[in-house]
């Protein structure tokens, strides 16, 4: 066979394999070093601190655990969440990540290691990143190869679609829930191929960690179900998958049951019924298996009808028993925001006010998986082509998370490993045909016809027709070979030889141009996928960070800080103040209470405020500098939340204009332009600009020039990018008169009423 | 002397009470007659909200008249009427509690100025301001209803019935006639199973769907769908300006980028090395390079304008 280059002929087989593993544990460590430090650029930029809003809480907690043990963990109350009420925690959180960074924690001192408890929640993420990189390499070598593994693991390595949840400090429960997801799934895919209980076990042991560490864990609770069922239905049951899912399913559900917060939810919730269907239906299908090995195939039909009718009619009522009486299947809320969003909406307004749960455009599918996300189509195909039992199991997660990202930001971290598998595999498998130096015999035909146009001079028009008619002229078995060829390089006939798997004897590329420009291209993409990884990496805004070191530092100790409940596990973390409310979103009064106040005029506001020992508020404002998640954009949410219980006083439609916009402009209402949410953010803005248009850049709409005026409140505290500010809550004024008509004798304003001036006129 | 005037004035309450007496009925009487909803004019629609009644009502603002082209209007009529309909089945002494009547623009066009009302359809929910269904807030002004869930009955129902002195007791109908759609589907289906089951057991089959389907869905389908985002912009633009923002004909546009470029790197992977004539396969290679190196720059310099930060370009 004629090669493109030569390779070296001297080596032993055994060399080969000991340097490609060899070079294969060196490839795994750079990568796992790359995946690192690409999400420390926050520690070495700034500090090793954790950032974000749910993190500080996690932390919290995990320093709860680490330094009180865990016993006092579970019954700890936390007093400063929810102000005045408090939260109980324990009950109420999913312990895998403290209980891991605890673990962590305890190891290293009882190896004599003093690591502060704050940089292990710090890089635990990254830590558990190169671990997520590994086990994608597990999992894609399953699917492929080594090669397309190892594509994987770079690509989930530095994809913007996780880096953006596990850099350094985001101490979240995804940071080690991708590493869960990815695990336990090859350990299903491991105990699928294999039928070994010990993987199926496996799978399960890491199930019970993943649902110990994030309420997504329901993703691996359908995912694994809807693979068997997909399997049994292509036909291809077997004691593989019986073994596999059986063993993974009774571990899997009893272990997960152990976890508080998650208790009977496993037998009674609809997010896990599906689990239980397909268990039963296994079940089913292996006793079917087993008496058709007994009994003739006629009486095997009519048992098999018979009992099918009978299984699905008891089923069924079985079912609508259960639920009819309430034991099981409550459909949560959750549940229905996942397939319509409107139905969140309408009956959970909080629950659709998390930016997190807006639905995805396509831009940020580009921005977290740039060139990745139009391979995973290819990568999806290829699965197709071979289709074993475990491509099916890509094939379905493609589609399912493909759906689910773009009905909700958030799960764009469920699609990234899939698209990284899928991708890698499409690469590596163009890759592969053109590295493979081996070049194919030109078809006879082929060069006759090559032959024939020099001669003819004419360009090539040689169609399949055109072939045969040149080979015609020769003898009959160079003829019979010619049609053969002439066969495969049609085009329709070479689809169907690409798709249908064949021997790949007539396959290959020619010539060394040809190969070189493919690679150029293909590693040109990948430079450009890791200049973009880098620029998504770099761009963190630091203003939460130095506001709530200003809070800390400038603030008594019992100050209480009232904000949107976004954000206050941060303020409560981060600058050690209570809040009203915070992230954990049990009692909704008191949201709406926070709401109320942000969407009333200042003189409504105030008796709240001060009846809540209110002593700051802090509003994150975003038209600076175009941060779109800010509280002007929430701010609906607020308002419908506050309408919910004061339906008397808050109404949604007066935030909007006569025709019905929302409008932050000279145009805005009356009640939008007075509440104390639109008063605090545009406060002083218009005096940035000097003069000239303020314009709101997450709107896109010019700011009024004279803006709004203050009198209950006083600018505290602005950040660089005016992301956040804090506002003090003025106290009652000493004189007894009322804040506003203070705030006008001190800047000398003579007192607008008109009787004393009438007065003096009558004395004159 | 004084004793006619104070007479007179002794009166007063009483003539009003005997006023509102008779309005009372007579709006319990216009009820009647039309299924629940009162048709008003200008003098019943200040009958209705005179500032001393015991009663609620609900107001209906509409234009039904085809010349006024209101869409929303007849959209939302039959709602507001099956509502004010089911009302009429609560027990009469709640039932004359609270109204339920309709303003049409073309009968009262004094009332639309009046209360400076350019749109339609409005509800005002207008609160007894004596008796014993006086909100105990004390608000007497009206409550425009809030329109966010949209034109449906179930909703309209369920906000009302904040308002009225019982709930309103709406029942959604059975929507029989999809029901009988979804039945027959599945019927036809089901009969012609033995026709479909080559197509559902060709693996290409499920390969073209599900593909189609992640790219739709990577094209933020689902954001245009959940949205309502239009097709286009206003002045023809189909980019919509911002990061987190698209327009519907984005979604074909960027599929179709995506499906182009997966497609090429499939003709490179699985179909050129077939091709066995070495000039015609390097064309296709040449090729097929081309459209990836020319998409792809496309596709960067569309999210460029998405996202005007971004410092990357290709070829554009």
């Amino acid at each position: 066979m004629p090669l493109a280059y030569s390779l070296p002929s001297n080596l032993s087989p055994a060399t080969v394999t000991n340097t490609s593993s060899l070079l294969r544990i060196i490839a795994l460590s750079l990568i796992s070093g790359a995946a690192i430090a690409s999400r420390l650029f926050a520690v070495i930029n700034f500090e090793s601190i954790i950032h974000e809003f749910d993190p500080w809480f996690n932390y919290r907690a995990t320093r709860v655990l680490a330094e009180k043990g865990f016993y006092e963990f579970w019954n700890w109350f936390d007093p400063t969440a929810w102000y005045p009420l408090g939260r109980v925690v324990g009950g109420t959180i999913y312990p895998g990540l403290m209980a891991t960074s605890g673990v962590i924690y305890n190891v290293l001192h009882a190896l004599h290691l003093p690591v502060d408890i704050r940089n292990i929640c710090v890089l635990l993420a990254p830590g558990f990143s190169a671990l997520t990189a590994w086990s994608t390499y597990m999992f894609t070598k399953e699917m492929k190869d080594e090669s397309a593994g190892l594509l994987a693991a770079a690509f989930i390595g530095i994809a913007p679609g996780y880096i953006s949840r596990s850099v350094a400090g985001s101490y979240d429960n995804e940071a080690i829930a991708i590493f869960l997801l990815m695990f336990t799934f090859y350990c299903w895919i491991k105990a699928l191929k294999t039928g070994s209980a010990f993987f199926g076990t496996l799978t399960a042991l890491f199930y019970f960690y993943m649902v110990a560490a994030w309420g997504g864990y329901a993703f691996i609770t359908n995912m694994i179900p809807l693979h068997a069922l997909a399997l049994v239905l292509m036909g291809r049951f077997s004691s593989r998958l019986y073994v596999a899912y059986s063993s993974w399913y009774a571990i899997g559900t009893l272990a997960s049951m152990q976890v508080p917060f998650v208790g009977f939810q496993p037998v009674r919730t609809s997010e896990h019924m599906a689990a239980l269907g397909v268990f039963g239906l296994l079940q089913i299908v292996a006793f079917a298996e087993l008496v058709r090995a007994h009994v003739s195939s006629k009486q095997f039909q009519s048992i098999l009808y018979g009992s099918v009718i009978a299984i699905a009619v008891l089923g069924a009522l079985a079912f609508g028993g259960l639920t009819y009486k309430g034991w099981i299947a409550p459909w949560t809320g959750r549940f229905y925001s996942l397939w319509d969003t409107g139905y969140a909406k309408k009956y959970i307004p909080i629950i659709a006010s998390v930016s997190e749960h807006q639905p995805t455009a396509w831009p940020s599918f580009f921005m977290d998986l740039q060139f990745l996300i139009f391979l995973f189509p290819a990568g999806v195909v290829l699965c197709f082509r071979e289709l074993r039992d475990e491509h099916v199991f890509v094939i379905i997660y493609a589609v399912v998370a493909s759906y689910f990202a773009g009905v909700m930001v958030r799960l764009m971290l469920t699609l990234t490993p899939v698209v990284c598998v899928a991708a890698a595999v499409a690469f590596s498998s163009l890759l592969d045909t053109y590295l493979d130096p081996a070049e194919p015999a030109v078809s006879e035909a082929a060069a006759l016809s090559a032959e024939a146009d020099i001669a003819a001079d004419s360009p090539a028009s040689t169609s399949a027709a055109g072939t045969g008619a040149a080979a015609s002229g020769t003898s009959k078995k160079a003829k019979k070979a010619a049609s053969a060829d002439s066969s495969s390089s049609g085009f329709g006939s070479g689809l169907a030889a690409a798709f249908s798997n064949k021997s790949d004897k007539s396959r290959g590329i020619f010539g060394l141009d040809t190969r070189s420009l493919v690679i150029a291209n293909a590693l040109g993409m990948l430079l450009f996928f890791v200049l973009h990884c880098t620029y998504v990496t770099q761009h963190i805004i630091d203003d939460f960070r130095e506001a709530y070191y200003w809070l800390r530092q400038n603030t008594p100790k019992d100050a209480v800080v009232m904000s949107w409940w976004d954000y206050g596990y941060q303020i409560a973390g981060m600058a050690d103040r209570p809040t009203l409310v915070d992230n954990n979103t049990w009692n909704n009064t008191h949201i709406a209470t926070v709401g109320k106040a942000m969407s009333s005029s200042e003189e409504v506001a105030y008796p709240i405020l001060r009846k809540h020992d209110v002593d700051y508020v802090l509003v994150i404002f975003g038209g600076l500098i175009g941060y779109s998640g800010d509280d002007i954009n929430k701010f609906l949410w607020m308002v419908r939340i506050a309408q919910g219980v004061w339906p008397d006083e808050i109404q949604e439609p007066n935030y909007f204009t006569q025709k019905g916009e929302y409008r932050i402009d000279d145009a805005a209402p009356p009640a939008m332009k007075n509440s104390l949410m639109y008063k605090m953010s545009y406060y002083r803005f218009a005096d940035l600009f000097g003069g000239n248009q303020a314009i709101d850049r997450v709107r896109g709409q010019q700011v009024p020039k004279t803006g709004p005026t203050l009198d209950h409140l006083e600018e505290a505290f602005t950040s660089e990018n005016w992301i956040v500010r804090i506002y003090q809550v003025k106290k009652e004024d000493p004189l007894g008169r009322d804040l506003k008509s203070a705030n006008a004798f001190e800047q000398g304003k003579k007192r607008k009423k008109s009787k004393p001036l009438v007065r003096r006129k009558a004395v004159v | 002397m004084l004793l006619l005037p104070i007479l007179a004035l002794l009166s007063i309450p009483f003539c009003i009470a005997a006023s509102a007496q008779s309005a009372h009925e007579k709006l319990v009487k216009l009820a009647a007659s039309n299924n629940g909803v009162i048709k008003l004019d200008e003098n019943t629609y200040n009958l209705i909200t005179s500032p001393n009644r015991n009663w609620s009502a609900s107001i209906h603002f509409t234009a039904l008249d085809p010349r006024r082209r209101c869409a929303p209007c007849k959209e939302f009529d039959p709602a507001f009427n099956a509502v004010a309909k089911a009302w009429t089945k609560v027990p009469v002494e709640d039932r004359d509690s609270h109204f339920f009547a309709t303003v049409d623009f073309d009968n009262a066009m004094g009332v639309f100025q009046k209360l400076g009302l350019q749109t339609a359809p409005v509800v005002h929910i207008h609160p007894a301001t004596e008796g014993p269904h006086r909100p105990a807030s004390g608000r007497t002004t009206p409550i425009i209803y809030d329109f966010a869930n949209g034109f449906d009955a179930g909703p309209l129902a369920e906000q009302l019935s904040q308002f009225t002195p019982v709930p309103i007791p709406y029942k959604t109908p059975i929507n029989w006639p999809r029901i009988g759609t979804t039945v027959g589907v599945l019927l036809i289906i089901a009969s012609g199973i033995r026709a479909f089951l080559p197509v559902l057991r060709s693996r290409w089959v499920w390969a073209a769907g599900i593909v189609l389907t992640s790219l739709v869905m990577t094209s933020g389908f689902m954001f245009v769908r959940i949205r309502g985002m239009p097709p286009s912009g206003a002045n023809g633009q189909w980019i919509a300006a911002g990061f987190q923002n698209q327009f519907g004909q984005e979604v074909h546009a960027v599929a179709f980028i995506y499906g182009l470029l997966a497609a090429s790197f499939l003709m490179l992977t699985l179909i050129t090395p077939y091709q066995t004539n070495p000039s015609r396969q390097r064309l296709q290679v040449y090729l097929w390079s081309a459209v990836i190196l020319v998409m792809f720059s496309v596709l960067v310099s569309l999210f460029r304008v998405k996202n005007r930060g971004y410092p990357f370009k290709l070829l554009l």
